[in-house]
């Protein structure tokens, strides 16, 4: 029947192009893995080279000063680059003279160790629950995923305020205002996938070989969940950076001295009409962050689980 | 259809008392809410007066009854830190934040449709690139960062729009950006999958090949298509709401309802907090309900399957 349909000049979806990449689209493919992954190595190393005495080691590191030693002679110096700047400052010092780049770098270990903590936390919550929906079903499935799409569609900052009230703003109220929310995402996808694989065969052969549910969730479905987990687990990594730094902005983050980038651009709110770096830089560091960890996950998904495009 | 409703209504209502439940012992489990009032200057007597006047010297079950009575009756209970009843300040404030939401709403939802339409039609052109490329970035920066940077450019620089207040329509151009910000990226790209989707269908290709002209094409045919799905997801734009708000409000003093929780959670004012929760948890379910119920008016499917 459809041989007879003429084919119709299709303007809107043209068919994908498979030979004759030019080179040009072909070094911009690799740049945009290549950066982001640099960018993402380097955010790790800078969080863990900081400074070594976390490790044990002598008080070095890459971090030029202490990030919350201020230098009373050098408060609200430009960037290096500016003509007022000093070199000892490459981008500049705040209203107490502390330097802006060491609180940057300093500032990437809250962010990366807030979004691994949230995403490891996160993403058992939501497997447990995902795989106890989709392999059980019926009542279990639909109480679990009622409970999914009010918490999909909660505002989790109302939450994240309440329970700074309760117990005060601080590394652990950011880590659990995440995760009470967090996990929704994670169950309706391996939900999803579970009530897929209950259907196949391996699972019933599994069953009349007398496995036990708990075995067949656990050894025959969890492994096959896993890809897809992996996936949605690298794109929540930019995520969760950008939600960690909403909250610090907010003041509800990590208490003051301690540098993170959202409370670091709220410190340089108030100064923004003499000092912008204060404020931009930390921004910056957010947005390619966030940029990169995004662009990576993009690219992991297209390599483990495309099915998840369009997520 | 009534009785699709009458279930859904039903389940709205358990997850309201549950969440009610849910804030009323998490405010408690964390430690005496007196706590938070003590202060060095007051007496022991003063102390259990307030401690009276605010009902917290009954038992749990009790404190409970009233909680849960109060809330039945339309009373969100007094501000710790203003004496004043927390209803009245809703009053106020959220007319504030409606001047922000709704214009930030209509303005944002047409730009998303519009430029999604636009990036779906004319794939791989212009449009679409400039489109994925809005997405990349509004998912990447952070809005309350972009706002600070226009602020500091157009207000601090330039002098072009007014940092704080909102007197003339030059006040209100920032903040209803910065929401826009918020709300964009998402729903552009949703309604640009959408429309791809629906333009890959078949009877589109029918509608083409008829002859029909290109226009009639997208607009009669497919654009009404496309938009079920962002409609039905529009539940899950109330949190991009909400964070743009408090974001903008905070940012430029706005003083509405989202400046209103931040303040009252740094004077540790739990009550306020408390009732914006419950409120916002009405809002979610009373909108979910809506979307559902519209959804099930749009797609019969639903309707005899659920019910």
């Amino acid at each position: 029947m459809l041989s007879i349909i003429p084919t119709i000049e299709d303007k809107a979806i043209p068919k994908p192009k498979f030979s004759g990449l030019s080179r040009g689209t072909r070094i911009l493919r690799g740049l945009s893995l290549y950066i982001p992954a640099t960018v993402m190595v380097l955010l790790v190393l800078v969080a863990i080279f900081a400074n070594l005495a976390w490790l044990g080691l002598p008080d070095v590191g890459i971090s030029p000063y202490e990030p919350n030693k201020g230098h009373m002679r050098d408060r609200l110096l430009p960037p290096a680059f500016m003509e007022d700047g000093k070199s000892d400052y490459l981008l500049g010092t705040d209203r107490l003279g502390r330097d802006v780049l060491s609180r940057v770098i300093y500032g990437a270990r809250i962010s990366l160790s807030v979004s691994l903590l949230v995403i490891l936390i996160t993403a058992f919550i939501g497997t447990l629950l995902g795989i106890t929906a989709g392999y059980i079903g019926g009542r279990v499935d639909g109480l679990i995923m009622r409970v999914v799409d009010v918490a999909l569609s909660f505002p989790g900052l109302i939450l994240a305020l309440l329970l700074a009230t309760i117990i005060g703003p601080g590394y652990v109220t950011v880590v659990v205002a995440l995760s009470v929310l967090g996990w929704a995402g994670y169950a309706r996808m391996v939900r999803g996938e579970s009530l897929r694989i209950r259907q196949s065969d391996f699972v019933a052969q599994a069953r009349v070989n007398g496995a036990s549910t708990l075995r067949i969730m656990f050894k025959h479905v969890f492994p096959n969940v896993l890809n897809s987990l992996i996936v949605i687990m690298t794109l929540m990594v930019g995520a969760m950076i950008l939600a960690e730094s909403m909250l610090s902005y907010l003041g509800i983050g990590i208490s003051a001295p301690t540098p993170s980038w959202g409370s670091m651009v709220a410190d340089g709110r108030n100064e923004l009409d003499r000092a912008w770096w204060i404020a931009a830089f930390p921004g910056i560091a957010i947005g390619l962050v966030v940029m990169s960890g995004n662009f990576l996950g993009d690219w992991i998904r297209d390599k483990m689980d495309p099915r998840l495009r369009q997520l | 259809m009534t009785r699709f409703i009458i279930i859904r209504l039903l389940q709205a209502i358990i997850a309201i008392l549950g969440i009610m439940v849910l804030v009323f012992f998490l405010v408690r489990a964390a430690g005496d809410p007196m706590e938070l009032l003590k202060n060095p200057n007051m007496t022991e007597e003063q102390f259990e007066l307030l401690k009276a006047r605010l009902g917290l010297d009954k038992s749990y079950a009790e404190q409970f009854w009233v909680y849960i009575g109060d809330l039945a009756q339309g009373d969100l209970g007094t501000s710790l830190l203003k004496q004043r009843p927390i209803v009245d300040m809703i009053g106020e404030s959220l007319p504030n934040t409606l001047k922000l939401t709704i214009p930030s709403f209509v303005i944002g939802m047409t730009l998303a449709v519009f430029l999604g339409m636009m990036a779906a039609t004319r794939r791989d052109t212009f449009w679409d690139q400039g489109v994925k490329f809005v997405a990349v970035l509004g998912q990447a920066l952070p809005g309350f960062w972009v706002a600070i940077m226009a602020m500091l450019v157009l207000s601090v620089y330039w002098k072009l729009l007014p940092v704080a207040g909102m007197d003339t329509p030059a006040h209100y151009v920032l903040p209803v950006g910065t929401m826009i910000f918020f709300m964009l990226p998402g729903m552009m790209r949703l309604v640009r999958s959408c429309m791809l989707d629906v333009l890959d269908s078949e009877y589109i290709k029918l509608a083409r090949i008829k002859g029909l002209p290109e226009r009639t094409v997208i607009w009669k045919h497919a654009f009404r298509n496309a938009l079920i799905t962002p409609l039905t997801t529009l539940g899950l734009l109330i949190p991009q709401l909400v964070l743009g708000a408090v974001i903008t409000e905070t940012i430029f003093n706005w003083p509405g309802m989202g400046r209103m929780i931040v303040e009252s959670t740094f004077a540790r004012d739990f009550t306020v907090v408390q009732a914006i929760t419950i409120l916002t948890a009405v809002l979610v379910l009373g909108v979910n309900l809506l979307v559902d119920i519209s959804y099930a008016y749009v797609d019969p499917q639903i309707r005899f399957q659920r019910s």
